[in-house]
Formats: C-alpha cells, structure tokens, sequence
C-alpha cells in the first residue's frame, strides 16, 4: 500500500515535471495581449526595431526604447554587425540585463526586429529575447495606444560573451556546402523572381550584386509565406513545419538561411530556429556578398546578365 | 458669390482630408490637408511674404513684419525643443531629431541662399508667397513657380558635382547637440532679441497705424492680420506640423515633380549622389499620386484662393511681359537655390531654425545679402536706364 502510494507520488511528480520539459524551448513569440498587460513589469524592456526612420518618434509601444539597425546593429564602417563593445554598451543605455525579458518589434513584419533578434543571440541572449508576434502592424490593427515620449531607463551593467560563430554562415562556410565540403541544406528566403535570376534585386534596393541567380543547391521559400497576410504574425508551428517539410526541409540537417542583405533571412532564421527548433545558420553577406565574389559558382535559370546581352 | 465659392472649397477640403483619414499613411495625407490649408489660410490673412517684410524694413524701416518672423522663429523653437525632449531626451548621443530640417553647412548653401534672395527680389517673393499670391490670382506668381521647376532641374543637374567636391565633407550643425536644448534656447532668444532690439532702435518712427477693426468676423477674414498674428499662427502650425506629419516645406513635390520631368527628359544623371539621404525640403522622387507634400501645397493654394476671395483681395490683372520676365527668371534662380540649399525660405530658413539647425541661420544670412544686394542692383540700373 504504501509502495503503491509511493509509486503513484512520483508518478504524479513525474508528471508535474513534464509540461516543464515540454517548455524547455520558451515561447520566443508575445501576443499584443500579453505585452498590453505587461508594459509597466520591470522585468520586461520593449524595443523598436523599425526600418522607417522617425516612425518611433512620432509614436511607439508606451515605454518601448528605440534601436537605430542601421547605426546601433552594425560597424558603419567596415560590413559587420555590431562589435560585442558596441553591442554591450547598446544594452547597457538600455538598461538590459541578463535576466530582462526583451520584446522586440518592428515595422515591416518585424524584419528589422528578427535582425535585433538575432543578434541579441549571436551575443548569447537567446531565451530572453522574444519578438512580438505581429509587430507594429497587429499593434496598430488592433487600436491599441502609441505614445512619443521616451521613458528614461536605468543603464545595466550587463557583460556580453563573445559572438557565437555557430549562429552566423561566413561566405567560406556557404562555399563549402556548395563545395560538398560539409553537409547543410541552404535556403534562399528571396522571391522567385529573385531566386530565379529574372530580376538582380526587387525594384528600389539601393544594394546590388552584379550577378542574378542563387547559390547552387539551394531550396527556395519565400520568406512571406511564413506570415498571416492579414496582421503579419507568424503561422502556427504545425503550418511552419509543414510549409518547410513540403520544401525539404525538416530539421534534419544542419541549416544556413540568405536573402539580399541578411535581414529578411533573419526572419525566416528566427522561425527555424526558434519556433521550430532547428540548427540554422543566418548568413548575413547573402546575396550582396555571394553574388558580387569573384569565381564562386552560381545558379542563374533566367539567364539575366548584368548590362545587358 | 465669394463666399459661396469659398465655402465650397473649405467644404471639399474638410470632405478630402474626413474620407483619406485612416492609420499609418492615410493619417498623414488627411492632416497634410489640414496643415496646407490653415498655412494657406493664414500666409493670405497675414500676407507672410519674407519678400514684403525684408523690403518693408529696406525701404521704409517698417520692423512689423520681421518681428513677426522673429516671433515665429522664437515661438516656434520653443515648439520644436518641447517634442524633441519627448523624441531624443538626450540631445548629446550622437543622433540627429527625424525628419527635421537639418542641413549641411558649407560654402553651397552660403550660394543657395544668395541665389534664393536675388530670386525674391526679382521676382518678387519666394516660393511660399508666390504659391499664395497664385490664390491671388497674380500675374507674375505662375511665371514664378515655372521657373522654379525649371530652376529646380538645373539644380539637380549641378547637384552631383557640388555635393562630391563640397557637400560631402560638410558639417552637419545641430545646435542642440552641443548646447543642449536649454542652451540653445537661452541663445536662440538672445539673437532673436537682438536682432529684434535693432529693428526697433532703427525703425521709421512716423509709420502709418494698421486700421482698427472692431468686429471679430471683419478681423479674421477681411482686414490683413498683423504680421505678429500671422507669426504666432505660423509658429504653432510649424510644431503640429512637425510632430504628426513633416516640417513645414513647400518644395519636396515641386522638387519631385520637376526631378521627375527632368529624368523623363533624359537630362539628370541616374543617380544624384546623398540627395536623398540628406535632411531637408527636396523629397525623393516617388511615383505616388498624392504624396503628404503635394496635398498640402495644393490645399495651401486652394485655401489661400478662398480667403482672398472672401476678403475681396482676389484680383486677378492682366499679364505682361515684365511679368513673365520677372517670374521665369526669378523663378530659375529660387529653384535653383531652393535645391541646392536644401529647402526655401519655409523648410531651411523657417523649420530649419526652429529646429535648431545652424543651417537654418546661414541660409537666412545668405538670403538678406542676396536681396539686399540684387535690390540695389535692380535699382541702379533703373536710374541709370
């Protein structure tokens, strides 16, 4: 009697335990209704990562701070993202700490944000860091209150680790995937027509490469079809795996992600590895680097050639 | 009949601006018609012409309608420093406010404004007053706006080679950044008050007094607003302006256009180097229909045409050929300077200032040395003519 007591305890224990096993891998998305109800958690720190200029000035999430992607997130003089001095002394100002739960958002269906995102990983921040599912737009949608004023936040005194070259594809390591040199499945995430060669970059893109068509061996899907059109959240998990599985990709084997300039692919980086629990590389040189290298192989189906025939 | 027809056009322009409101863009196109036509509304009722009030001082050392442009200036900067301390709470971090109107400061923008004023004193305002004075029903104002556009692509063509040889180096001044927002403040007022004290120490004592008025409705719409009304009209309307849509700026869609027509004719290079990187009134090109700029220059126009109506100051007069004359070539060197320094008298001198940018004042400068000068130039050759 008592064994069995014993036995139905631990059982009952065991199960405790498992939806905690389950959640090993943190929700990396907020609802607008879980941030709306947790906007004054000191815990919590709202970052915009928007791509329009002067679209967080004029009104932002209440209490959100603000990163500029294309002076914060990088070296503005060499192509790089942000040095881990930089990077920490961003989150420094804005008061982030190891254990802050940071919200990132954004315009454009979070692709700026999912670049923060990714970044905020590379420097070893990778569970704390969720994206608002929807961004701006579904905040926007749904009438909920933007204010422009900027809340003064206490600076932290976070120290970051070095860059995880394990969450970042270099130019050597996607030649060596074409190369056969190792094994990866490589994913353009640009349109068709872009993947396809028929245009070199879609119409207004100030960054070009001179050579149209995608890396050798690489699977195309378009980083678009991962989004609910109407409010820009992402679709189910069910949905996610589906869509890459139809595409060859499940999980399998190790993943590298491009798009043009890396931050669309961040996006698509983000639900692979996040959502969906994958082994995914961004590769931020993308096609700007690929396309414009001397002497490595290229894929062009369209035939497009640069200057004209 | 005036009336009516004014009616009208408030009416359409309430409906315009009442069925485009909606989120994000939408938003920002209604209120640009709002903006446009209180601007116009109010450059008519106060007939705030930089022109008028530059050579009501020149001549007969009238100081009223300066002082109403120091006022706006003044009011104004308070305005801008009360939403940039909601926006950038720390003015010294290195950024620069969004979207405001802050401008290289370099030996093309000293040019610019020269070219601006000798542009105003030949054709006889900029292009503010003239896009006004077309509600008018002036002569001279289409002549004007045509040589500004025609101005404008000459500006674009000269662009690439005096953005790489000057512009580019240039610096980028925003007073408060290294003075803080209550520095610049305290010295922006103190320039204002000088400037004001002098114009006060020299003007003509034996003025003729505006005409009262003593009903309300007689005030607002007939008798001609005190510049210092039209000032602090002008001030409030720049900071609403600025916090929900842009600064105020009359030339980004003429600017477009004309780059536009020009890239259609096959005469501009395909890319003009940092132009539209650059913070000022000249707006990339777009293939929008409507833009927030565009609408608000033409509801300015339609407004201003409405209160002239009212007031009985619609005159249209028959065309000569001094008009066409003076316009098309006052109106190419304004383009040309309103390009290449960036913005007008509105967007560099007027927003720039209030927005704290040296840019602002230098091209302010430039443009009284540049009517002063082409004034008397005018003047000479007449007498000696």
């Amino acid at each position: 009697m008592i064994k069995q007591t014993i036995w139905a305890g631990a059982l009952a224990f065991a199960i405790a335990l498992l939806p905690a096993a389950a959640s090993a891998r943190e929700n990396p998305l907020v609802t607008t209704d879980w941030l709306e109800k947790n906007l004054t958690n000191a815990k919590v720190r709202v970052v915009e990562v928007s791509v329009e200029p002067g679209q967080f000035e004029r009104g932002h999430i209440p209490g959100a701070q603000n990163i500029v992607w294309h002076t914060d997130l990088v070296d503005t003089v060499k192509r790089d993202i942000a040095s881990q001095e930089k990077f920490q002394a961003l989150l420094r100002k804005l008061g982030i700490d190891k254990d802050t739960t940071v919200v990132l958002y954004g315009d454009n269906n979070n692709w700026f944000a999912a670049w923060g995102a990714w970044i905020f990983s590379v420097y070893g921040l990778n569970d704390n860091v969720k994206l608002l599912d929807g961004g701006r737009k579904k905040w926007e949608l749904e009438k909920r209150a933007f204010d422009n004023r900027v809340d003064a936040v206490k600076p932290s005194s976070i120290t970051l680790t070095a860059a995880d070259t394990k969450l970042r594809a270099r130019l050597g390591d996607v030649l060596d995937v074409v190369n056969k040199k190792s094994n990866a499945t490589i994913v353009d995430i640009r349109s068709p027509e872009e993947f396809s060669g028929k245009i070199f970059a879609p119409p207004g893109s100030q960054e070009l490469s001179v050579r149209a068509g995608h890396v050798p061996g690489a699977l195309n899907v378009a980083w678009g079809r991962a989004v609910n059109p109407a409010d820009g959240t992402f679709k189910s998990a069910d949905e996610l795996k589906k869509l890459y599985a139809d595409a060859g990709i499940d999980g399998s084997k190790p993943l590298i992600v491009y798009c043009r300039i890396g931050e669309r692919s961040s996006h698509t980086w983000f639900l692979l590895s996040k959502i969906l629990g994958y082994d995914v590389r961004n590769y931020d040189g993308s096609w700007t680097e690929y396309g414009n290298s001397v002497g490595v192989p290229v894929t062009n189906l369209a035939g497009t050639v640069w200057g004209g025939k | 009949m005036a009336v009516a027809i004014a009616t009208a056009i408030a009416v359409s322009l309430g409906t315009a601006a009442f069925s485009l409101y909606g989120s994000g863009e939408g938003a920002k196109l209604s209120l640009s018609i709002v903006f446009g036509a209180a601007f116009g509304f109010v450059l008519q009722r106060s007939r705030f012409c930089f022109f008028c009030m530059f050579r009501g001082w020149l001549d007969e050392r009238d100081p009223r309608g300066l002082l109403g442009l120091l006022l706006a200036l003044g009011v104004g900067m308070a305005g801008y420093a009360l939403i940039y301390g909601a926006w950038l709470p720390d003015s010294s971090s290195g950024r620069l406010p969004p979207g405001a109107f802050i401008g290289p400061v370099s030996l093309v923008l000293i040019a610019a404004g020269l070219a601006f004023g000798a542009g105003m004193a030949i054709s006889g305002s900029c292009v503010s007053a003239h896009l006004y004075r077309l509600g008018e029903g002036s002569p001279t104002a289409p002549f004007a706006l045509i040589g500004t556009a025609i101005g404008m692509a000459l500006g674009f063509l000269t662009w690439n080679a005096l953005y790489t040889s000057v512009v580019v180096t240039a610096p980028v001044v925003w007073l408060p950044a290294t003075l803080g927002y209550s520095g610049t403040l305290v010295i922006g007022f103190a320039v204002l008050a000088i400037l004001a004290a002098a114009l006060l120490r020299w003007k003509n004592p034996r003025l003729p007094d505006q005409p009262k008025s003593d009903s309300v409705l007689h005030s607002i719409f007939t008798a001609r607003w005190p510049a210092w009304v039209g000032g602090l009209a002008i001030a409030g309307l720049g900071t609403v302006a600025y916090l929900r849509v842009a600064p105020l700026g009359v030339t980004a869609e003429l600017g477009a256009r004309s780059r536009q027509a020009a890239d259609a004719l096959g005469v501009l290079p395909t890319r003009l180097e940092g132009l539209d990187t650059l913070r000022g009134c000249v707006s990339a090109v777009s293939d929008a229909l409507f833009t927030p700029n565009g609408l608000f220059v033409i509801a300015l126009v339609l407004a201003s045409f409405a209160a002239a109506l009212v007031a009985g100051q619609f005159k249209p007069s028959p065309i000569r050929s001094s008009h066409v004359a003076k316009g098309l070539a006052g109106g190419v060197l304004l383009g040309w300077g309103a390009v290449t320094g960036l913005g007008c008298t509105v967007g560099t001198l007027l927003s720039g200032i209030m927005a704290g940018a040296l840019s602002g004042w230098v091209f302010g400068a430039a443009v009284f040395i540049g009517i002063v000068v082409t004034l008397r130039g005018i003047r000479r050759s007449a007498r000696s003519a």
